[in-house]
């Protein structure tokens, strides 16, 4: 388990998150989106005074659009420990691990790491996005106890006033609320614990205590008046429901909330604890490469991997990867085909379940996720414009994701940018690649001479 | 002051410190190509080869690989300085572009001795292709390749004849052969009109004849006028023209190398394999016209300027990928307004330069996407590309980022995707996804067996997500501060959407 602020260190050694002192202007916001612009680095802003530090694009940042050496799962990746330069299906793994049901409870509680402040949520300095007025808290996990056990779901809301959050959480975590009404928010969490809640609410829907779940023994946590928290945790807020419940909602969505339905609730924050130099995440909602865009597509795409590999008796699937720069609504699947029409079965079991995205690009168990680039001419160089761009009737479900407007039916499409299984091993084109275009020895030679030539990169990654 | 030869090219990269001569003995046999498809991938300096092995010592004759790859984030920068065009914006380099394309310049003709392409002249048997170390690209070629050669050829209708490029495949010292696609104008008068008279057709290819006349070349000009005006518009001065040793056609007087000859009527030689643009290896070998040669002239120690083909596809550029977004995208663009199409830019998607376009439009009238792809598709699109995506008028088709996006949230798979009839249109047998079987080896250069065109509508149906939040100076202080922190400019490109002062 890396506690978040360990988590930011390790992205600070790999040269992954830069400081900056927190500034009056622009809103942090602006600034995590233009970072998420530029698919830059993670940003941490440094707060001067009483308020906490605030760090953006921890989860994602990046997108896969240039050769780069960071990928939209290495931060996460890191964070979960699975490497300091982390494979893709490795995260996935991770994540789909820690939603598995464990036969036996094994929880671990640590001391809480956060102590009492004196500070109202508002003194906390919760960073207010432009042309609002009320400073927002998001990447934020709800812990809500009950007689089984504990449930997580992620949060987001404004702070309203002193000590007021009008936060937005799925709509089934009410159904949890039957022992009462004080609820938790935690804050800077590790990355266990952010992964495995956006996991369990999208796929699980709560019906799970966390501690049945992996997550329950890998994250060590403390009791509080709401459920068990990260005992990590940065900032935690102990809060009770207010008697005033609001009717309408304003506040805009976390991406969480495109794939499960989500409610308003009122919570008045009782006691708040902080770690000394507390740092909290954040992200802006609604741009490109979001952190909770980020979440949700490593999440979902953990889970679709998972699914597809369990179920045939065999794991044909190499990798499986909802691109954040399409906002999800394009699932990419790296696959052997097993036999003719398998591109057709797997293309519609992801619709099946799914109801995220309405295209579904298959690609050569060859492709690696890390080069994004070759899917994206492989799509069209090695796709038959004629055979292998597939469309259904229009009659079937729409997808959450897509903008477009349209009744309740429409096509889905896969685009089979395969070798088809039945051609001859002869008919396979060789692919124009370093590796497949010169002999060893001479890369090892060049490799040698590569400096000396005059060159400035390094070519560890293309050789 | 504009570039007005390979020299001067070579020139403006190394101000910008963008090319590394290396002085090692470096051999033709891929090692000069395996090193140019690294520093392709890598987005590293481009190589000069000072040293060549198994050249001959006499004309000790250079290499330079992939000269025209511009940078991955700005590709169109090299050109953007040679031309003295501005670099910053990609939209704004295309409207410079689009300017010089729209005044040409007519070409003048110089005399031999200020013809620097005549300081060493050999005619007959004195003239040989295998004095120059052409190179040999990938394992697997069919064999050595002249890939960045301008063929000039006759043209009825223009005083300049007609310029194009065109790869050869050497075979020995006085025969290539050369890719010839029918639907492209010099092949179709090759083969319609030459051949079935039983004609050699009199060409010249030449080598690094620099920047615009190579750009030129590479896009699709108006029947009657010549690709050598345009050059001169872009580089805003008349090309100097001279007159060839052994044909009347007029060649750069600053060429590297000029191969006079003739494509000979009923005679083909192999052509391929060839590790191709789409980035594979396409097959199978083809019978393609013979270049019979009658001289060759060259600067002393010439420079040959090839392109490592495949490398260009996913993130890598080179010099075919930059040329199609740096000249054929302007020229389209020019192209389809002239048309009176109301396009705002045509843009290859970087990713595989010639099989796919974007195009920002409006939609004025229904059926208009279909009447535009259908104009492309029937002239300068119709063997490679085989599909357009259309996007909103104000989004950038530089931004691949909101090219995918537009693709993944507006393109409804039921409404959104057009096809032109099934398997109906021709197709360079360059491809991979006929088999060679279906490619077969047509006798005029176009896969036997007919393929399908589409366009995809991923234009906004309403209101499009948000790219970004905050005014634009909020947003320009954010950059500010993160360039303060150590993040590049050049991250911050392409722009989601056109600006409106670009």
């Amino acid at each position: 388990m890396t506690a978040f602020r360990t988590h930011l260190e390790f992205l600070r050694k790999t040269d992954d998150c830069c400081s900056l002192e927190r500034p009056d202007s622009p809103s942090p916001q602006v600034l995590a989106s233009e970072a998420l612009r530029a698919a830059g680095p993670a940003v941490r802003l440094t707060a001067a005074d009483d308020r906490v530090n605030l760090v953006s694009g921890v989860y994602g940042g990046t997108d896969q659009l240039s050769r780069q050496e960071r990928y939209p799962w290495t931060r996460l990746g890191i964070g979960l420990g699975v490497d300091r330069d982390p494979e893709y299906v490795d995260v996935l793994e991770t994540i789909a691990e820690l939603g598995e049901r464990v036969d036996e409870r094994d929880v671990t509680y640590v001391e809480r790491a956060a102590t009492a402040t004196g500070r109202t949520v508002r003194e906390l300095g919760f960073p207010t996005p432009p042309g609002e007025t009320w400073p927002h808290v998001t990447l934020g996990l709800l812990s809500v106890g009950t007689d089984e056990g504990t449930y997580w779901t992620p949060i987001h809301g404004t702070v309203i006033d002193k000590n007021t959050v009008r936060a937005r959480v799925p709509n089934t975590i009410t159904e949890r609320f039957a022992r009462g009404e004080t609820v938790t928010i935690a804050l800077g969490v590790p990355s266990e614990a952010l992964a495995a809640t956006h996991l369990l609410t999208v796929t699980d829907r709560l019906s799970t205590p966390i501690e049945d779940r992996r997550v329950g023994s890998t994250v060590p946590v403390i009791p509080t008046a709401g459920g068990v928290v990260p005992s990590s945790a940065e900032v935690v807020l102990e809060a009770n429901m207010a008697d005033k419940q609001p009717d309408t909602r304003s506040e805009k969505r976390a991406f969480w909330e495109h794939l499960i339905e989500g409610t308003t609730l009122t919570l008045e924050v009782d006691s708040a604890f902080a770690r000394d130099d507390a740092v909290v995440p954040f992200t802006p909602l609604g741009v490109p490469l979001a952190d909770d865009l980020q979440l949700a597509g490593l999440t979902l795409a953990a889970q679709l991997y998972d699914r597809v590999n369990s179920y045939w008796g065999v794991s044909p699937v190499e990798w499986l990867l909802l691109p954040a720069v399409g906002r999800l609504g394009i699932c990419v699947v790296s696959t052997e085909v097993l036999y003719a029409g398998f591109e057709w079965q797997l293309s519609n079991f992801l619709f099946s379940f799914s109801d995220c995205f309405d295209t579904v690009v298959l690609v050569d168990e060859d492709v690696s996720p890390q080069n994004l680039g070759r899917v994206l001419g492989d799509i069209w160089v090695k796709a038959h414009p004629a055979r292998d761009w597939l469309f259904s009737e229009p009659d079937a479900p729409v997808a959450r994701l897509p903008t477009y407007s349209r009744d309740d039916t429409g096509s889905r499409l896969y685009v089979d940018a395969t070798w088809d299984p039945r051609w001859d091993e002869a008919y396979i084109a060789p692919r124009v690649s370093i590796t497949e275009s010169y002999p060893p020895t001479l890369r090892a030679a060049i490799q040698g001479s590569w400096a000396e030539f005059g060159f400035d990169g390094d070519l560890d990654d293309v050789l | 002051m504009a570039a007005e030869s390979f020299r001067a090219f070579l020139d403006v990269l190394a101000e910008a410190d963008a090319i590394t001569r290396i002085t090692d003995e470096v051999s033709w046999d891929l090692e000069a190509s395996a090193i140019t498809m690294l520093a392709n991938e890598t987005d590293d300096k481009i190589p000069v080869f000072e040293s060549v092995q198994s050249r001959c010592r006499e004309t000790a004759a250079r290499l330079v690989g992939d000269p025209y790859r511009g940078p991955q984030h700005r590709p169109w920068e090299w050109f953007g300085r040679a031309f003295d065009l501005p670099v910053d914006s990609g939209p704004a380099y295309y409207e410079g572009m689009i300017d010089r394309l729209s005044e040409p310049v007519e070409p003048q003709v110089v005399s031999d001795v200020e013809a620097p392409c005549k300081e060493v002249v050999r005619t007959g048997a004195d003239a040989s292709l295998l004095e120059f170390p052409w190179p040999y690209i990938h394992q697997g070629d069919g064999g050595r390749y002249a890939t960045l050669a301008t063929v000039v050829a006759p043209d009825p209708d223009s005083e300049w004849g007609s310029w194009s490029r065109h790869r050869a495949m050497i075979h020995d010292d006085s025969q290539a052969s050369l890719l010839f696609l029918a639907g492209e104008q010099v092949p179709n008068r090759y083969y319609f009109e030459y051949e079935r008279n039983d004609e050699p057709m009199p060409v010249a290819l030449t080598i690094g004849a620099g920047p615009a006349i190579e750009s030129t070349a590479e896009v699709w000009i108006p029947v009657g006028r010549s690709e050598v005006s345009f050059a001169g518009g872009l580089q805003q001065s008349p090309v100097e023209l001279v007159d060839c040793e052994t044909n009347d056609l007029a060649v750069p007087a600053s060429a590297e190398i000029v191969i006079e000859g003739r494509v000979m009527p009923e005679e083909r030689l192999d052509e391929g394999p060839f590790g191709d643009y789409f980035g594979y290896m396409n097959g199978p070998r083809r019978s393609m016209p013979v270049l019979e040669v009658d001289a060759i002239t060259h600067r002393k120690q010439p420079y040959i300027p090839f392109c490592v083909e495949g490398s260009g596809v996913g993130y890598g550029e080179n010099s075919t990928s930059t040329f199609a977004l740096a000249a054929g995208g302007p020229d389209a663009t020019l192209g389809l307004r002239v048309a009176g199409f109301d396009v705002e830019l045509a843009v290859p998607w970087p990713f595989t330069s010639r099989t796919v376009w974007v195009i920002a439009t409006e939609r004025p009238y229904p059926g208009s996407l279909h009447e535009l792809a259908n104009f492309i598709f029937t002239t300068w699109g119709m063997l490679h590309i085989d599909f357009f995506v259309f996007v909103d008028s104000d989004v950038n088709p530089l931004s691949p980022r909101a090219v995918i996006e537009a693709i993944a949230l507006h393109a409804d798979p039921a409404t959104d995707f057009h096809q032109f009839g099934v398997e109906r249109m021709p197709k360079v047998p360059l491809n991979i996804y006929q088999t060679p079987d279906e490619k077969g080896s047509a006798s005029v250069g176009t896969s036997k067996t007919k393929t399908a065109k589409a366009y995809i509508d991923a234009r906004a149906d309403g209101d499009r997500l948000p790219q970004s939040i905050g005014d634009r100076a909020s947003r320009e202080q954010a950059r500010d501060l993160l360039a303060q922190a150590g993040v590049p400019e050049s991250a911050f490109e392409p722009p989601h959407t056109i600006e409106p002062d670009q």
